[in-house]
This record gives structure tokens, C-alpha cells and sequence, in this order.
């Protein structure tokens, strides 16, 4: 009796030592389901990258291999790494909001995201990805106006490219 | 206590031939008991206290602090120059790079050979590769093993160590990790029979002790290993017959209780290989750092020789101070290596025909960047006790970029040389600091004109006026209500008295004493006009300012009176580096950050810093601010830039400041990769006689002139559109038209207005959006 006395307060005592552990549910999984297969549609023609330096595409490539294998810590590193080496590189900045999004920070997802619009094309895949993210984090942060806001301008991204001087 | 009794004793005696014969044989059982009874005791202790104290002990380590590592990769921007600081500093030497840690280079051509290094994110394996630099960029990597690399790490410089209290430094390896050849080749020289024996050696102690009575002085020693820890950890150096004892008696006591393993991994970790300023070298794996720049799995045989060597004194055979007995000592070692087979011939012959390869005094002794280490410092008492920082060989990496350090330090030397020369003064001192900015990532920090001085830290520490430097984020408030103002509405610059309750009217005056009347908007900024601005400041008020420097990262003292308008506001050179940086990093704001990760001495992350971005709302507005300040590098207060500077690829907006009676001079820059701060002025506070551009512009230029440049630009947010006008009026134009300018806006801000030479229908589309973004 005594042993399940005690048992049981260290139970409760233990339960009061932190911070309730996240619920562990089996949602969709964000990223693929969410913001990466529904953008594929878009035109990629459309979209002038800078050119890509075969460094940064060596440190996301290992970061992608560390996603794949569950290791999200240690593809954020990698792809701030690369982040060093080309900091407004649209397309890794959205790497990096789709690497805030798995891991649930999802103040840090939409506001990578935003960034990469910003610095990015604005139209086609990447401008899908970039406001598909924004939703997606504004949803689950309970904005649900803002989300809304960020579902229309997904559909503003397979527009022409714009005017340039 | 036993003489008085003796005494006694042959008081009371009686008859004096078999008196003297009691006496002896009382004084033999006496000291038999005493023997006995304090001896045995004392062995005991002794026995017990050494293996308590071994099994107890624990290495306090050095926490140590990285600069971060340089990245190697087709397309790194940086000049052969600096390339060869990098690796100076990374500890490595220019030698042949036949083994790890060292580098050589040929015209264009670097050889490299990287040694082992754990990063924060892993392990990076010794690697030889070649490098061809050109106009200040990586043109080419390969090793010539024919793998393909994509980058490399250079190891980073080791910036400083937070040392134990007893002030050892040591880097623990473990007995397995240690050269198969260090290991036996330290039996070999010191202790032969360490295998065999039981903490000591009879037959070794009678030949040293024969040898030493035949030249009559001490010239060998026969103390074990085991001897030798003991006394190296428990006991003082003294040489006296009662610690040859004490000694002895730890050593067997040792034996019994450990493994020659344990026994023998605690003694290269701890014996003593040198003083290096403060601090103390100790263990092999220290001391290979620190003499030769690489990990102790990295050295050749000469190098082994040297350090075992080195174990019987480090001071006598010390390689930079008694090279020539160090030469000699480590010739004899590598003699006893061939004697005992644990090299053959050819790699003595080798060994001994090379030279000592210590490395610099310079490149060793950690070259002191106190202002930095000052920074890094304050972040880890945040967030570590001292404690830990001590003695739990925390490891540190930073964003310390050397190269740039370097640059930013003589720039700051020789531009207040030069400014003290050019305008007949004296006194001045000054602070730098330099920062990625959309990383948010220190660079470099300087904080006095004399770096190397460690004392008081201007860049951290002194707080001064601002002066013009805060005038951008009035305009940035303004801007931010496009419904009011956009870059070309009318400001009046004309003379103005504010009404204080209580106080004096307020007068503000402009920096030459003239008013220019009305003026657009982005010219007030270009060209500082203090009339202007303090009218727009009253319009968008103080609270306001307050608020979007609390956004921006700033907690500044909030204060009621308007002069705060024109700077009358106190901040560090760190804090107006923070308030500049989401403007250079266009529009996202993060924390300035000096230290990246923590590792433990297992390698486990133990804090990580990962950058965080927050985007401020008035972004728009923000690159509106950008473009005129890019506007007053071209032709207004800091129009003497692009000249001093002499890079006009670079794209550059910047700042000037300047307090009352010329006490402070500031000058704030940015270009896509770079962030830089300098404050010049005098500690005393009196009237230092330079302004923004003559004081602190100068050593800004210096700073920049070499900084690596990438392809970066900033970009535009969206919602922002380009208009003809007519300058300076606040009306629509077209490219055509005489004096039209191309302005950006704030979409649907642009003027309704029309300039006299538009003729054409009001609302053509084509003529009126003809660009945007």
C-alpha cells in the first residue's frame, strides 16, 4: 500500500516537473502534404533563381538526406550554414521555413517564409510554397483571418512574371 | 614527547654498565612502537588518501571559444592575404603539408592540409586539398586524392579559453585515442619496467642512485610512472628523503587499487609540458595543440620525441626557450626509440634530420581579442554558472570572423591616427563594430584604439549621444503612414520653437546655422536637415519613436523632451548596431548574436543559437529609408564616402552623426553583407572637434575598403512602386520630362498631381505605372 502511496505521488510529482509534453498525434504530415506536393502544379518556368554555388547545394543536400532521416535539428544546422554563405537564397530560406514547419515552430515558419517571398520570385512554385507555409503556420497559431489572407495569395502566384526595367 | 621519557627512563636507572644496555634496548622497542605506532597509521593513510584522492578526482577543463571557422568552397570570397591570416590563426604551419596542420603555398596555388576537427554539427576528418585564389575569390578546390569536395572547414582560431581557477590547461584524451608511439615511447624513455612493476622499481632506483653517487651530483632519476604522477599530483616538488617516502608509499598504494591503463591515461593527461603566459600546459593532448597547432593524433615521431622529452622538464628542455637542449634532448629520445625497435632507421634518420616545427609564439598564445571575448563572456554568464565555464571544458563557437577582426582593429588605429593628423587634435578614441546583418552575427569588435588593451569596452560600454544617427527612424515612422508622407512630400526647414512645460522654449538649429525652406522629404534625411526633421518628428511623436525602437530590438530609456529627435539619446555602439540591423537586413529583425552553439566536452550540444528572424511591418517604408540613405552616400552627408572608399560595385547606405559641440562622431554603414558601427569621440566627453564624416566616416572607409563582397542585394518587399516626379516637387513626371527623377513608393502614396511637361491624358496607365515591382 505504502509502495503505491508513494509510487504514485512521484508520479504526480513528476508530472509537475515541466512542461506538459506535446500531444503526440498523427497529424497529415505539414510539410509534404501540405505545402511541397500541392505547389508541384505551378509553372517552374517561370522562376529566375540566382545561381545555385555547388557549396550550398552540398550542405542541403545533406540537409535533405538529415530530414529524411528524422534528424530535423541537424538539418536546420546545415542549412544555416548555408544561410551563411548565401543569405537571401530564396529558395533555402523557404527550405528553412519548411524545416520550421516539421518541427512545429510555426512563428519561425511563417516568418522564414515570408522572407523568401520577399527576397524570391513572387510567382510559381516558390511563391505557392512561400504562402502555402504562411497558411498552414497561421492556422495552426489560431490566426485564422490571417491564414485566410495567405490561402488568396496563393492563388495570386501563377501570375506573369512582372514587368522589369 | 619520547626524548623527555627517555630521559626519565636513565634517571631512574641504578646500575650504569647494565644501565646503558636497558637503555638501548628500551629505546630500540620505543622506537620500535613509535614505529609501530605512528608508522603504521601513516602508511595507511597515506595508502588510503591515494587511492581515495585518484578515484575522486576530476579534470577541471578550459572552456574554450572559436572564432568561426572560414568555409572553403569555389566562389569563397577572400584574398590570398587573408586566406594566409586564416590559417596563421587556425594554428596552422607553413610547412610542407605532408602531415595535417600544415599548408604551403605556391603563386596562386594553396596546399592544405586541414588536421581532424569536431565541430559544433560534427567531425571533420584531416583532409589535404588544394585551393587557387584569385581577385580575392576561391576560383578552385580539389584534393589530390582525385575526391571530389564541395567545401571545407578551415579548423577555427582558437579566440581565448575560460581557464580553471588553478589556471591548467589541458586538453583530455583518453588512453586509446593516444599514438600507439607516444604511449610506448614514454615507457621506453621514462619508465621501462611500468608493465611489470608494482609502483616501483628496485633495480632502476639502484642504478640512478649508483649513477648519481659515481658523478656525484643527481644525474638520473629512477622514479616510476606511477612515482612520477604521485608526485605530480599529490606532493611539492621538494626533494627530500620523507616525500621520496610518502611518494613511494602513494605509488604502491596506487598499483593496488587501478590499472596500469588508468594510471598511465591520468599521467599524460597530467604531467606538466610548459607555462605558456598564465597558463599551465598540461597532458599530451595540450601540449600538442599548443606546441605543433594539431590534435595529438596527428604528430610524426620527431614531434612525439620532442614532447616526451619535454616530461622530464618542461622548462629546461623548453623548445622556443632552450631550442638548442631541446634539439639535443629530442635527438637522444628518438635514439631510444630506434634502441628499443619502435621506429627503424630510416624514420630516425628522418626525425632526426628535421627541425623542432614548434610553432610561433603568436600563433600559440592565443592572440587576445578582449573586446570580443568581452562580448562572448557577457552572453555565457547569462546563461552558464561560472562553475561550468571553468572546469567543464565547455566548447564555444562563436562568430568571430579573424580576418575581419583584424581589419576593423587597424582601421580603427590608423584612422584615428590619420584624424588626429589631418585635424591637429589629440585624445581621441573610438569603437567599431561589424556584423552580418541578416544573420544578425557579430564579426568583429573593437573597443579601444590600442586593441590589445583589455579594460574599458567603448563598443559594449560607452554610452554617448547619437546625434543624426537616430534621424532615420523618424522618417521610417513617417513612412510607415503612407496615407501622409512618402519620400517626396514637402517639409518645411525653417526656424521653429518648440514649447516646454516649464523649461525654456526649445530652438533647434540646423548643423551649418541656414535654413533651406521647403525641401522633400527624402532630402531632409539625404542632407540631415535637423529644422525639418524635428517638425516631421513632432507630427509622428515621440511615443511612436520610442515604440519602433523597442520593435527594432532596442530598449531605449524613454524620454519626454523633443531634442531626443536630434539624438539627444545615449546608446552604446552595440545598441545602435542593433537598431540599424533589420535595416540592412531589409526589414527582419534578430537578435545580434556572438556565440552560435556550446558543446560539451562529449561533443553534445548543449546550447545552440539558432538564428530567429522577425519581420518588422513597416518593411516598405524601411526601403524607402534604405533607398535615401543610399541617396546620402551619393550626394549628401556622406558624400565623401565612395571616394574614400574606392569600391563602387558596392552598394552602400549610411549615416552620419555628429552631437553638440562636435563631442561624438558616429558613422553607420551597410552594404548587403556587411553592418558597420563606428563611434569616435573622447572618454572624457569634452568637444572632440570631428564630425560624422571627418571623424568616423574615415575609419569606416578603412574598415571597408577590404571587407569580401558577395553577389547579395537587398531587395525590394512588395507592395512598393517606382514614379517618375518632378524634383523636387511633389509631382508626377515621365523619363522624358526635365529634371525627372525616379522615386520609389509606397503603392498608391505616388503624387496625383502632374509636373507641367505631361501634356498626355491624366490617367494613361502605361504613363503613370511604367515600373514597378
Amino acid at each position: 500500500m505504502q509502495r503505491i502511496v508513494v509510487v504514485t505521488v512521484v508520479i504526480l510529482l513528476a508530472a509537475c516537473a515541466g512542461q506538459p509534453p506535446a500531444p503526440v498525434e498523427q497529424r497529415e504530415e505539414p510539410v509534404e502534404e501540405r505545402v511541397r506536393a500541392p505547389s508541384q502544379d505551378e509553372e517552374r518556368g517561370l522562376q529566375v533563381y540566382p545561381l545555385r554555388n555547388p557549396a550550398v547545394t552540398e550542405l542541403t543536400e545533406s540537409a535533405r538526406e538529415a530530414e529524411r532521416a528524422g534528424d530535423l535539428d541537424r538539418a536546420t544546422v546545415l542549412v544555416e550554414r548555408a544561410l551563411r554563405i548565401q543569405s537571401r537564397d530564396p529558395e533555402l530560406i523557404q527550405y528553412m521555413a519548411e524545416l520550421q514547419l516539421a518541427k512545429g515552430d510555426w512563428e519561425q515558419a511563417e516568418n522564414y517564409a515570408a522572407r523568401s517571398f520577399d527576397v524570391g520570385p513572387r510567382v510559381g512554385e516558390l511563391c505557392s510554397r512561400n504562402w502555402r507555409t504562411i497558411q498552414v503556420a497561421r492556422e495552426e497559431q489560431g490566426k485564422t483571418e490571417g491564414a485566410r489572407r495567405a490561402g488568396e495569395r496563393i492563388a495570386g502566384c501563377p501570375v506573369e512574371v512582372p514587368e522589369r526595367f | 614527547m619520547p626524548r623527555k621519557k627517555a630521559r626519565k627512563t636513565s634517571s631512574n636507572a641504578r646500575r650504569p654498565g647494565g644501565i646503558f644496555r636497558r637503555v638501548l634496548v628500551r629505546l630500540g622497542l620505543f622506537g620500535l612502537g613509535a614505529v609501530i605506532g605512528l608508522g603504521v597509521p601513516w602508511v595507511w593513510w597515506l595508502d588510503r588518501e591515494a587511492g581515495l584522492r585518484f578515484s575522486e578526482r576530476q579534470w577541471s577543463l578550459a572552456s574554450r571559444v572559436y572564432a568561426r571557422p572560414l568555409e572553403l568552397y569555389t566562389g569563397t570570397r577572400v584574398s590570398a592575404e587573408d586566406l594566409e591570416f586564416e590559417l596563421e590563426s587556425a594554428g596552422m604551419s607553413r610547412a610542407s603539408p605532408t602531415s595535417p596542420g600544415r599548408w604551403s603555398r605556391n603563386g596562386n596555388r594553396f596546399d592544405i592540409h586541414v588536421p581532424e576537427f569536431v565541430f559544433a554539427d560534427g567531425r571533420q576528418p584531416a583532409v589535404r586539398f588544394e585551393v587557387d585564389v584569385r581577385e580575392d575569390r576561391i576560383t578552385g578546390l580539389a584534393a589530390p586524392a582525385d575526391e571530389s569536395i564541395g567545401l571545407v572547414r578551415l579548423p577555427p582560431m582558437e579566440v581565448g579559453a575560460i581557464l580553471p581557477l588553478d589556471a591548467r590547461d589541458r586538453t583530455l584524451v583518453s588512453l586509446a585515442d593516444f599514438p600507439p608511439l607516444l604511449v610506448t615511447g614514454l615507457q621506453a624513455v621514462e619508465d621501462r619496467q611500468f608493465r611489470r612493476h608494482r609502483g616501483l622499481d628496485p633495480k632502476a632506483l639502484a642504478r640512478a642512485a649508483w649513477r648519481n653517487l659515481v658523478h656525484g651530483q643527481v644525474v638520473q632519476g629512477g622514479s616510476t610512472l606511477t612515482q612520477q604522477l604521485v608526485k605530480n599530483l599529490y606532493l611539492t616538488p621538494e626533494r627530500s628523503l620523507l616525500r621520496k617516502f610518502n611518494e613511494a608509499i602513494m605509488a604502491l598504494g596506487l598499483e593496488r587499487r587501478f590499472s596500469k591503463a588508468e594510471i598511465l591515461e591520468t599521467y599524460m593527461n597530467e604531467v606538466w609540458l610548459g607555462q605558456s603566459g598564465g597558463r599551465a600546459i598540461h597532458g599530451f593532448g595540450r601540449a600538442s595543440e599548443h606546441y605543433f597547432g594539431v590534435p595529438v593524433q596527428a604528430l610524426g615521431p620527431e614531434q612525439i620525441a620532442l614532447l616526451v622529452g619535454m616530461a622530464r622538464g618542461a622548462s629546461w628542455y623548453h623548445p622556443r626557450r632552450n631550442p638548442e637542449r631541446a634539439l639535443a634532448r629530442r635527438n637522444l629520445v628518438l635514439d631510444m626509440f630506434l634502441e628499443t625497435g619502435l621506429i627503424d632507421d630510416e624514420e630516425h634518420r628522418r626525425a632526426v634530420d628535421s627541425s623542432l616545427g614548434v610553432r610561433s609564439v603568436e600563433a600559440s598564445s592565443a592572440r587576445t581579442w578582449p573586446a570580443f571575448m568581452d562580448l562572448v563572456q557577457r552572453q555565457l554568464r547569462r546563461d552558464y554558472r561560472d562553475g561550468d565555464l571553468r572546469d567543464s571544458g565547455l566548447r564555444i563557437f562563436t562568430t568571430l570572423s579573424p580576418a575581419a577582426q583584424r581589419r576593423a582593429e587597424q582601421a580603427l588605429a590608423d584612422g584615428l591616427d590619420q584624424v588626429e593628423t589631418t585635424n591637429n587634435l589629440a585624445g581621441l578614441q573610438g569603437a567599431v563594430v561589424l556584423a552580418d546583418p541578416v544573420s544578425g552575427e557579430v564579426r568583429a569588435l573593437v573597443g579601444d584604439r590600442d586593441a590589445s588593451r583589455a579594460g574599458f569596452n567603448r563598443a559594449l560600454d560607452a554610452r554617448r549621444q547619437v546625434g543624426s544617427v537616430i534621424k532615420p527612424f523618424i522618417y521610417l515612422l513617417a513612412l510607415a503612414d503612407p496615407d501622409r508622407f512618402s519620400l517626396v512630400t514637402t517639409l518645411e526647414d525653417e526656424p521653429m520653437s518648440v514649447p516646454l512645460a516649464g523649461q525654456p522654449d526649445w530652438q533647434p538649429r540646423n548643423y551649418d546655422g541656414n535654413f533651406n525652406g521647403p525641401v522633400p522629404l527624402m532630402n531632409a534625411l539625404v542632407h540631415s536637415y535637423n529644422l525639418a526633421t524635428v517638425r516631421l518628428g513632432l507630427e509622428v511623436g515621440l511615443p511612436g519613436l520610442f515604440h519602433l525602437m523597442a520593435q527594432l530590438g532596442l530598449d531605449a530609456e524613454v524620454t519626454s523632451h523633443p531634442s531626443v529627435l536630434l539624438g539627444a539619446l545615449d546608446l552604446t555602439p552595440l545598441e545602435v548596431t542593433q537598431l540599424y540591423q533589420p535595416l540592412a537586413a531589409d526589414g527582419y529583425s534578430t537578435p545580434l548574436r556572438s556565440i552560435t552553439a556550446v558543446v560539451d566536452s562529449s561533443g553534445q550540444a548543449v546550447g545552440r543559437y539558432p538564428l530567429r528572424l522577425r519581420p518588422i511591418a513597416e518593411r516598405q517604408a524601411l526601403a524607402l529609408v534604405n533607398f535615401s540613405l543610399e541617396q546620402a552616400v551619393q550626394d549628401g552627408t556622406g558624400s565623401g564616402l565612395q571616394w574614400q572608399l574606392g569600391r563602387e560595385e558596392l552598394s552602400v547606405a549610411g549615416k552620419t552623426g555628429t552631437t553638440n559641440d562636435r563631442r561624438d562622431a558616429w558613422f553607420v554603414g551597410y552594404t548587403p553583407d556587411w553592418l558597420g558601427v563606428v563611434w569616435v569621440g573622447r572618454d572624457d566627453n569634452r568637444p572632440a572637434g570631428i564630425g560624422g564624416a571627418t571623424g568616423a566616416m574615415p575609419v569606416w572607409a578603412q574598415v571597408f575598403r577590404h571587407l569580401p563582397a558577395t553577389d547579395s542585394r537587398r531587395s525590394w518587399p512588395d507592395g512598393i512602386e517606382w514614379y517618375w516626379v518632378d524634383w523636387p516637387e511633389n509631382r508626377l513626371s515621365a523619363e522624358d520630362c526635365p529634371g525627372a527623377r525616379a522615386i520609389p513608393f509606397v503603392a498608391g502614396s505616388q503624387p496625383v498631381d502632374l509636373a507641367g511637361c505631361l501634356d498626355e491624358p491624366q490617367d494613361s496607365p502605361q504613363r503613370r505605372r511604367f515600373w514597378r515591382r
